[in-house]
């Protein structure tokens, strides 16, 4: 259907998050950004949650063997078909033969390619998505590799083009304002430690994964000696090891820690943190819970009736 | 148990109970997965998470209103799980800093983890990572201070007097003392997990 001829630096399959299995110590997996993603799945007429391929900074290239319909949203400007530069956010038909390449991105981390009627791959735990560390769902659980070939479960062309209203494609620059409320240790910090955590601009570090990012630039050194009876933690999470450096979890997030939970990314801003880049700046926005619930129905009410009837955390 | 249950609110869409122990933890958590109206329900060592859809959130607060106790699940008893261990060397680099801590000679040290009989508190982290208690307080090993990027499948560590056992290769913060050969994760299994709250564990030191 679709065989990968460079995978770029990780390409994998993700879909529905593999809900309800944290206490087995399985993580939710499913894609970084899952607002990229449900948009790219509405273009094709899928399922919000319908598997797709999850690029990582392009250099992706591919050879179409069977007409279908894809789309591609997220990071990156154009994606291109067989020499053509065409816009992501808009169904594109491709037939046998033609080649799909992406460029390298230079803001955002991931792309979303979604074909109609879903990617074929392995559902276990009640999930297809891809959670390398244990090699579950996917293809055998692991990244893409060149050679690979891509099955779509009923592939069939679609007869119209679609494209993502203007005012709802995200865009993503080099700076992230995400807003976030304390949680349950944010008492370890002290006062200017706290101040910071809210107010300061962070760098994104050089570990950004599906599991997690550093964030680099301010040492928030907790009144904690690292001994922290192991709590549940989620995607958004963020905890303070004694070396004072915060952790962003994201959607492979472990399901429990050690280390103090001193923030949580709002549950209305979680899809950005899966276009957050090293060297990024990164700032949180502070808000109580309340405020969060009513930020969260306004940016669902803002989507709903384009990806009626939700979208997913 | 417990009467006054109240959670706290850690998250837009997170609430959390303190209790005393883990087992009570573990039964809250059956407790709160039965009302079905959780995302998801997460036990730690003396916390129970309960992340929700927070558009939800008034039939949320109703339905955690009802739960004003926490009653008395019985943990079945299984038999005591023999794990066959490496101590020391590249399986367990920590091992000379874990010694240094509590003051205990490595062959010591190895004498007390394996004679003693450990208690799976927990499953969490990463899938089958489990929580054992059973060391003395005075293993009281802080976690290190930045985690490494990648430990070793079996890997065992110590902490705060549990020891942890990674059923899979990933990143880890704990000082690592050894390692096993078990598999304890295998999601194609009837059980995936080889290891389940409540069970009792042995560790027996080989070469």
């Amino acid at each position: 259907m679709i065989r990968i001829i460079k995978p770029g630096l990780q390409a994998t399959l993700q879909g529905a998050p593999r809900i309800g299995y944290r206490h087995l110590g399985i993580p939710y997996a499913g894609p970084a950004d899952t607002l990229s993603m449900a948009l790219a799945n509405r273009l094709v007429e899928n399922a919000l949650d319908a598997t797709c391929l999850e690029i990582t900074y392009g250099g992706f290239e591919a050879e179409v063997e069977q007409a279908c319909a894809i789309a591609v949203t997220g990071a990156g400007e154009q994606i291109w078909i067989s020499g053509a530069a065409m816009p992501l956010h808009q169904t594109l038909h491709v037939n046998a033969g033609d080649r799909i390449r992406i460029e390298m991105f230079r803001t955002g981390i991931r792309s979303y390619l979604a074909i109609h009627s879903g990617f074929e791959a392995r559902a276990q735990f009640g999930s297809t998505s891809t959670y390398l560390p244990a090699q579950l769902g996917g293809l055998d659980g692991r990244v893409l590799r060149a050679g690979d070939v891509l099955l779509a479960n009923r592939p069939k062309p679609l007869h119209h083009v679609t494209e993502t209203p203007e005012s709802l494609r995200p865009f993503f620059e080099s700076g992230f304002a995400l807003r976030a409320t304390p949680s349950a240790e944010t008492a370890v910090l002290r006062d200017t430690a706290r101040e910071t955590l809210f107010n300061a601009t962070f760098t994104v570090g050089r570990q950004a994964t599906r599991m997690g990012i550093a964030l680099d630039g301010y040492d928030l050194s907790p009144e904690s000696d690292g001994m922290m009876e192991s709590a549940p933690v989620f995607p958004g999470t963020i905890q303070c090891p004694s070396s004072g450096q915060p952790i962003v979890l994201l959607c492979d997030a472990q399901t429990t820690g050690g280390y103090p939970r001193i923030a949580q990314i709002a549950r209305c801003d979680r899809h950005l943190l899966g276009q957050a880049r090293p060297g990024d700046q990164l700032r949180l926005l502070h808000r109580t819970p309340a405020q969060a619930v009513t930020d969260h129905e306004r940016k669902q009410a803002l989507f709903s009736d384009w990806l009626a009837p939700d979208v997913e955390s | 148990m417990s009467t006054d249950l109240r959670p706290m609110r850690i998250a837009d869409d997170v609430f959390e109970y303190a209790v005393e122990s883990s087992r009570a933890a573990q039964s809250l958590a059956v407790q709160l997965r039965s009302l079905n109206i959780a995302e998801d329900v997460v036990a730690g060592l003396k916390t129970v998470c309960l992340r929700f859809d927070p558009l939800n959130l008034p039939q949320i607060e109703a339905a955690l209103a009802t739960i004003n106790h926490i009653a008395d699940t019985p943990i079945f008893e299984v038999e005591t799980v023999e794990l066959a261990i490496q101590y020391g060397g590249e399986f367990g680099p920590d091992l000379p800093a874990v010694c240094q801590a509590t003051g205990l000679s490595a062959d010591a040290f190895i004498d007390m983890h394996s004679q003693r009989l450990h208690t799976v508190e927990m499953i969490g982290f990463t899938p089958g990572f489990a929580y054992l208690s059973g060391l003395p307080d005075t293993v009281a090993v802080p976690r290190l201070s930045t985690p490494r990027p990648r430990v070793v499948a079996g890997s065992v560590g110590v902490s705060s007097g549990f020891t942890g056992v990674y059923a899979l290769a990933g990143p880890g913060g704990w000082p690592l003392v050894g390692r096993i050969r078990d598999q304890l994760f295998d999601p194609e299994a009837k059980a995936p997990l080889r290891l389940s709250p409540g069970q009792s564990v042995r560790f027996r030191a080989i070469d």
